[in-house]
């Protein structure tokens, strides 16, 4: 622009001179090159709505970052519990109340034998859960070779070490000073038999990295599990709010008149009834016949329902009944603007119906409004449903929430302290991200709100 | 003006019925009865059950509710203090002026600082005072306030001993401290953020303009001009405060063993003592809907563009 300006005044202009008297010919003009004229040419391609808004993402630093965070914790979550040899449901005997890196009297055990002699445990069940063998014919396989020996009597609180080609058992006492001390020596063959069980065989211990709680269940574990769940929780609820939320709006926004009055009259009625007194109700009732509607039933709803638990079933329930009315209000505003609109008239006049009005041309054209007020629906779903687990409905154990295991801390808290600030910070980032990664959305999907 | 008062009036009285309602089907779908122990035999569920008249069909118990509530009866509580009137639990013991006086100092608090941290933020925009506020205001309304109520406890309480980790009925200065900041500081953080967008918005008017081409001096152009119009938005917000206040409640009382009502509320619908929690869903929802009331009344005296006649946001 300034660059054209500039051309233009070379000429100087006298408006009292005729354009004649300048005495140009043709000749004073110089054909364009290709170059010139491939400048003209407009070289920014069509840009769709999305990559649009993408592009305007990207540019947002503290939305990426958020985003980036936000992929860390949903990695946490769903790949972390492959990592870890732990699960959320598993009391591990003697693993109780562990402080962040402790090791409990039988890992200890374990690892000392590790440092001391080329060997490894075996366990019937888990890493670090050493309850009884019974007696029984087992095998394992360690460096390639098999193991195979019988177990005569049971054999509570111990270990079975190899060291060099000898086996024994050690037992907890029998360890001082980090040295095995009168080890009994076990027989065995290299053939198992038929009915030999597999022992599980380990070769190192894995830490407790943030310790375990008063049932001896791994604190990291579960905090991923929780993480799941509160995931899983808000997603599913920001959804059902969306559906019920956009239709209602819609329905109230195209239809207008008396059906749009008295559908707002329900929102503002709602709207006044204070949720949470409410939600706390709908938690208790709803948790003993959903329970009982699971044991009955046999359906596939039922089970995938039973398996989330009654808890976080109402949860969804109470969404879908109590928190659609902030976007029912919002859709129900764009529609009253959108449905004035040439497109909307020209399928009315086409003979289109309202149920296809609104799935091809009004939702559609909110579509930006909705993925904001769904992605802000999924913090504040978190939120409520950690409220409710603190507050001791909400998910019911051996199932964790982040909620629930902040509760679960709260009893302990002057000397446990961390166990409720793990999950509780995992809870805050979680939530902060969310937050972030909305008001980025909203600012790149709806640039006309940007403050 | 009268007639719109009047009409929310009569409004919030259908919504407080409707709010009864809904508590008084809710608490009936619920299987079995308040009475229902390990000992209890079916005889003394049924004379229990006679002598609390929850006996009668359930239109007829709704009636009983909604009489006797209009005389300024609450009922008595069937479990947990069984035969106490209801009235005597919530406010003699002393439950909702606990709970009210810890409300009402957190709502001053969160207004007393959120209002002037936000004109500082909007006063030094861009700056590093600003940048600083935004990041502690950001992070503040990501805290759920049971995980900010348990870190105060373990830093001030534990670590550094310097306050009290059970406030109790709150006998001394030092108890306040904690149970107050957990339950404002969500508030504050939004109030401090709503603050400082109204105030940048007032700063690009015209009338702004105007003010300072006069040659008012800067701090005198926010404390009149600015800061007036950016406080409606934040009056509006005070509805939902209560709201929020409430809910906060809950948790910090748990939290710091404070007998108030919201921990009383909580223990009642785990206990279903269908009383009490009658008694207090409505308690709570009157002080709800009188706040979203006397809100939207003061939002007129405040901005007189506002017009009440419609009902409409």
């Amino acid at each position: 622009m300034k660059k054209g300006l500039g051309k233009f005044s070379l000429f100087q202009v006298d408006p009292d001179k005729v354009w004649a008297d300048y005495d140009i010919t043709a000749l004073d003009f110089e054909a364009a090159t290709v170059e010139e004229k491939e400048d003209l040419i407009e070289v920014r391609k069509s840009v769709s709505y999305w990559r649009d808004a993408a592009r305007r993402f990207k540019k947002n630093t503290v939305s990426m970052i958020a985003l980036f965070v936000f992929i860390l914790i949903l990695l946490f979550a769903f790949l972390g519990p492959a990592l870890i040899p732990y699960d959320y449901e598993n009391q591990y005997r003697s693993s109780q109340k562990l402080g962040p890196g402790e090791y409990s009297s039988q890992e200890e055990l374990i690892k000392s034998i590790e440092d001391e002699v080329d060997c490894m445990y075996a366990t019937a069940l888990q890493p670090g859960s050493m309850t009884a063998l019974d007696p029984h014919d087992y095998y394992f396989k360690f460096k390639g070779d098999t193991y195979a020996f019988t177990l005569d009597q049971k054999l509570a609180e111990s270990v079975i070490v190899l060291q060099g080609k000898d086996l024994s058992i050690v037992k907890n006492s029998q360890i001082n000073n980090g040295k095995i001390t009168g080890s009994t020596p076990l027989s065995y063959t290299s053939e198992p038999s038929d009915t030999a069980k597999e022992l599980v065989v380990v070769k190192s211990v894995f830490p407790h990295i943030v310790g375990t709680d008063s049932q001896g269940r791994d604190l990291l574990a579960r905090t991923m599990y929780g993480t799941r769940v509160s995931l899983i929780v808000g997603i599913i609820a920001a959804f059902i709010v969306l559906v019920i939320g956009s239709l209602y709006g819609s329905i109230s926004g195209l239809c207008g008149g008396a059906v749009d009055f008295v559908m707002m009259r329900i929102v503002d009625l709602m709207y006044s009834v204070p949720d949470v007194l409410i939600v706390l109700l709908l938690q208790v009732v709803l948790k003993d016949p959903l329970q009982a509607w699971f044991d009955s039933s046999d359906s596939l709803i039922s089970n995938a329902l039973s398996t989330l638990g009654a808890g976080i079933v109402s949860i969804f329930i109470t969404f879908g009944l109590l928190y659609w009315i902030g976007m029912s209000r919002i859709i129900r505003g764009q529609v009253l603007m959108l449905k004035k609109q040439e497109f909307v008239t020209a399928a009315t006049a086409l003979g289109a119906s309202n149920a296809r009005i609104i799935k091809r041309h009004l939702l559609p054209n909110c579509v930006g409004q909705l993925t904001i007020l769904t992605c802000l629906q999924i913090p504040s779903a978190i939120l409520l449903e950690s409220f409710l687990s603190f507050l001791g409905l909400g998910v019911s154990a051996p199932m964790a929430s982040l909620g629930s295991l902040c509760s679960d801390a709260l009893g302990s808290l002057t000397v446990f302290p961390y166990r409720l600030l793990f999950p509780g910070t995992v809870l805050t980032i979680l939530i902060l991200t969310l937050n972030l990664i909305g008001d980025g959305l909203r600012d790149a999907l709806d640039p006309r709100l940007k403050k | 003006m009268l007639i719109y008062v009047a009409k929310r009036l009569v409004a919030a009285v259908a919504t407080i019925v409707l709010i009864m309602a809904i508590t008084f089907f809710l608490m009936n779908t619920v299987p079995g009865s308040p009475f229902l122990t390990e000992r209890s035999t079916p005889q003394q569920i049924q004379l229990a059950n006679e002598k609390y008249g929850l006996d009668k069909p359930p239109i007829i118990q709704f009636k009983n509710y909604l009489v006797n509530y209009a005389r300024g009866d609450l009922g008595v509580s069937l479990k947990m203090q069984e035969g106490t009137p209801v009235k005597t639990i919530l406010f003699h013991q002393g439950k909702f002026q606990l709970s009210a006086r810890l409300g009402v100092i957190a709502l001053i608090v969160a207004l007393l600082f959120g209002i002037p941290l936000g004109c500082i933020s909007a006063y030094t925009r861009g700056r590093w005072l600003d940048s600083i506020l935004r990041v502690v205001t950001t992070i503040g309304i990501a805290i759920p306030s049971f995980v900010l109520a348990s870190v105060l406890l373990v830093f001030f309480g534990v670590k550094l001993g310097w306050l009290p980790t059970i406030s109790g009925t709150l006998p001394n200065w030092q108890s306040y401290v904690m149970p107050i900041i957990a339950l404002s500081f969500y508030d504050m953080c939004y109030i401090t953020k709503l603050t400082r967008t109204t105030m940048l918005d007032a700063i690009g008017q015209d009338y702004i303009r105007t003010a300072k081409a006069k040659g008012v001096a800067t701090k005198w152009i926010v404390l009149k001009h600015a800061l007036r119009n950016s406080l409606i938005p934040v009056i509006t917000v005070l509805g939902p405060m209560i709201a929020f206040i409430i809910t906060g409640a809950f948790v910090v009382e748990t939290v710091f063993s404070i007998p108030g009502i919201g921990k009383y509320f909580v223990q009642s619908v785990l206990n279903r003592d269908y009383t009490i929690i009658m008694a207090t869903t409505v308690i709570l929802s009157i002080l709800i809907i009188v706040m979203n009331l006397l809100v939207d009344i003061a939002y007129k005296f405040v901005d007189p563009r506002i017009t009440l006649s419609s009902t409409d946001e």
